[in-house]
């Protein structure tokens, strides 16, 4: 049934997860910025630059996917929003990320259900760079 | 380093951040609401049930898996652990489901969300749940399940049907 309280509970769950992104996203997003003004982003870019373009993706890019993979995909958005990254490497990023994200919380998760986290860990890691390997070739 | 274009882009991009975060959030939380009290889930799963058989999981996992895609991780998990000391679903379908879910879950906010930073939602989402299907439906088909599903002695929903003495009712 849909009473008052679902719109409220929905409202109420937005205004909530809305600030749980905020305080990821914003600090996130300030710090990554504040590393475009200074020469540490150029020095982590070319670093990276040879792996990241296998998956068709700019240097900075290692930044927005080691953000994701160890925090959560909140912590990406707000490194995508710093970077000038396009649609394309955006999408590949996304394939990448949602495949294998928060890898330290939801393996401790799946380890609750009674699966290895570590196997699923292992498992996602090797299905992220597929899908960027993938999204990359044939899109 | 240029400290007045740190501060304008900053200021700027905290704002423009928020505001759509809060566009897009607050609605899909309130849409996830509806469906959960209309409760949409508990038909579709029984729709649904069936289709699971292509990864030879029982019925019961139908509904935890739908619950999981659609909200996520975390509520999945919730209904998963629940079912799991219900003692409805077999070690062989949690494990099954935790694989589907891995690669495929949250799928509305996710999206949503990718989306309002530039990516192609469709490519995302079918790309997601393709992945999810080919991926559990190879190891629902692995030597290695089975024999892990044996090895854990709880009944093998896949071939042993008629000789299961350990299911009871």
């Amino acid at each position: 049934m849909i009473t008052a309280a679902t719109w409220k509970r929905g409202l109420q769950k937005g205004i909530l997860t809305t600030w749980h992104l905020a305080r990821v996203i914003v600090p996130v997003y300030l710090v990554v910025t504040l590393l475009k003004y200074t020469p540490v982003m150029g020095w982590i870019a070319g670093l990276f630059a040879p792996v990241m373009r296998f998956f068709g993706l700019p240097g900075e890019a290692s930044l927005v996917l080691v953000l994701g993979k160890l925090l959560n995909i909140y912590a990406a958005l707000g490194a995508i929003s710093s970077l000038d990254l396009t649609g394309r490497e955006i999408t590949i990023i996304a394939a990448i990320l949602l495949l294998s994200h928060s890898l330290p919380v939801e393996s401790a998760v799946s380890g609750r259900t009674g699966v290895s986290g570590l196997l699923m860990t292992a498992l996602r890691l090797i299905m992220g760079v597929l899908a960027g390997l993938t999204v990359n070739l044939f899109w | 380093m240029d400290w007045n274009g740190f501060v304008r882009e900053a200021l700027l991009g905290v704002g423009k951040n928020l505001y759509i975060m809060a566009v897009i959030v607050i609605p899909v939380m309130v849409v996830l609401e509806l469906a959960r009290d209309l409760q949409v889930l508990d038909r579709v799963a029984g729709w649904l049930a069936p289709a699971v058989g292509i990864f030879r999981l029982s019925r019961e996992a139908a509904f935890p898996l739908l619950v999981g895609i659609i909200f996520g991780i975390a509520y999945g998990a919730g209904v998963l652990i629940e079912e799991a000391r219900s003692g409805r679903l077999s070690w062989r379908d949690l494990f099954l489901i935790n694989v589907f879910l891995s690669v495929c879950h949250a799928v509305v906010e996710d999206t949503a969300l990718f989306m309002a930073v530039g990516a192609d939602g469709l490519v995302i989402l079918l790309g997601r749940f393709i992945a999810a299907i080919l991926i559990t439906y190879i190891i629902s088909r692995s030597a290695w399940l089975e024999r892990e599903s044996v090895k854990r002695g709880l009944p093998d929903l896949a071939g042993a049907a008629g000789n299961s003495p350990g299911k009871c009712c």
